[in-house]
């Protein structure tokens, strides 16, 4: 049976958490919004380490719900011959966080859309854009194998990682193979984690990126890993690099694997434009993802409130146009952009660096009574005990 | 680009995990991800293999 076209204020693409956020807060500022998902069920498959900061979940209206699986209370640090430096709560302030059941959590963004008065469409996926007199006025999509038109004034690109709606639209948002990583991850029981805290291993054990730990419950836990595919050197190295960690920590090699996870990682510097007629883009799909620690949510998150509201109010003024979304450039640049571009700086710099050095920065961590964690304040105290490793950093104290 | 080298994504299950991750580092944003699916087109892709070095457990062969 054919399947009609439809027509709607906002149309958001992903049902991802900056879609659901962009689609909440575009109804709740009063637009008809229609959301689409090209998967039969919201947050599954699950793609994604699932640990995440929490300071910010206020700030958009997210409340705390089942979908938080263990709080934290502190990640560790590991440098390559394996020195810990501890980040708790006295230094990181609110950014220690939670692991989360990832796909509860998307449902439950979703659930908040939905009942903000989003309407919600699965097993729906767009298919390529449509566009009149160079602007942006919907996607041709397909349903159950039916190909059918929607029709919007604003289409919100919330297609994450593998996002091509983006593209099809005309706006550049390639990456180069350095600001990409590669992951794989396990869900393994009966290992040595810590409920308390979320480890990450620094160094050639994970080129470009780092193995992390981020525990499920006693015994259980997420055992993960990202590798720069600028220096991937065989097929498949992320599985190669993940495999030879665990073989070598016998707390995890003794462990089972009940599930597997891969994925994209986008690590580059904020994209340049977000936004053009008749369309933004957001979350994962607008490389929003902190290049430095791999974490996406929180900034898909804010700029999707951002999203949602300026999509709402161009829909009102009835100018839906590059122009206009200059507000929500501005908007999501002002909390992230500068934030963003630091971070990828300083991961330029720290894919570089030897074993040797990173041993230094975790040993001089160690020593300093760091009181708020900072790229500045960790600089500083690895200059006063090996200033020769900070001489490449200058740019940044 | 004559005499392309052969590219074969396996993406029937037995590798191939659906992440998407080759689909979002593709430079000509020529490979599709559809459910359980993934198709390039052989006409714009110029086998820069990119992809080959994207996908965390090697399911794209080139040669």
């Amino acid at each position: 049976m054919p399947v009609p076209d439809m027509k709607t204020d906002v149309l958001v693409i992903g049902a991802g958490p900056a879609g659901s956020m962009t689609a909440k807060w575009a109804a709740k500022s009063g637009a008809k919004v229609l959301m689409i998902e090209k998967r039969q069920e919201i947050g599954s498959p699950v793609r994604c380490g699932e640990g995440m900061s929490k300071s910010w979940l206020a700030d958009v209206g997210i409340k705390p719900g089942r979908w938080i699986n263990v709080e934290v209370e502190g990640a560790r640090i590991y440098s390559p011959n394996e020195t810990v430096f501890e980040i708790n709560e006295k230094h990181a302030g609110n950014e220690v966080g939670y692991v989360v059941e990832r796909d509860e959590f998307d449902k439950q963004l979703a659930i908040d859309a939905a009942n903000a008065g989003v309407d919600v469409v699965l097993k729906t996926a767009a298919t390529s854009i449509l566009k009149e007199n160079g602007k942006v006025v919907g996607v041709k999509a397909k349903r159950f194998g039916e190909s059918f038109e929607i029709r919007a004034p604003v289409t919100i690109a919330a297609d994450g990682f593998e996002s091509q709606v983006g593209r099809w639209a005309g706006i550049p948002t390639n990456i180069a193979m350095r600001d990409m990583d590669t992951c794989l991850q396990y869900r393994m029981t009966n290992v040595d984690s810590d409920v308390r805290y979320c480890d990450f291993y620094l160094g050639k054990v994970a080129p470009g990126g780092y193995v992390w730990i981020f525990p499920k419950g006693e015994g259980l836990a997420n055992v993960g890993i990202g590798v720069q595919v600028s220096q991937v050197k065989a097929m498949a190295d992320a599985r190669t690099f993940l495999d030879r960690w665990i073989d070598h920590h016998p707390g995890y090699a003794k462990g089972k694997k009940i599930d597997m996870v891969g994925g994209g990682v986008s690590i580059s510097a904020p994209l340049k434009q977000t936004a053009g007629d008749g369309i933004m883009i957001v979350g994962d799909a607008a490389r929003m993802i902190d290049p430095l620690t791999g974490g996406g949510i929180a900034n898909g998150c804010i700029a999707g409130k951002i999203c949602g509201t300026v999509a709402a109010e161009a829909v009102h003024a009835g100018t839906p146009t590059k122009e206009y979304f200059q507000k929500y450039e501005k908007g999501w640049r002002a909390f992230l952009e500068e934030k963003l571009y630091r971070n990828w700086l300083a991961k330029e710099k720290l894919v570089q660096l030897s074993d040797e050095t990173f041993d230094k920065v975790i040993e001089a961590l160690q020593d300093f009574k760091l009181e708020k964690l900072s790229v500045h304040n960790i600089l500083k105290a690895v200059h006063e005990k090996y200033p020769e490793v900070t001489k490449e950093f200058e740019a940044f104290l | 680009m004559p005499n392309k080298k052969h590219l074969h994504i396996e993406s029937s299950g037995q590798l191939c995990i659906y992440c998407g991750a080759c689909v979002g580092i593709c430079p000509l944003n020529c490979i599709y991800l559809d459910e359980t699916r993934i198709t390039f087109d052989e006409k714009v892709c110029t086998r820069c293999e990119i992809c080959v070095k994207a996908c965390p457990v090697g399911a794209i062969e080139i040669g």
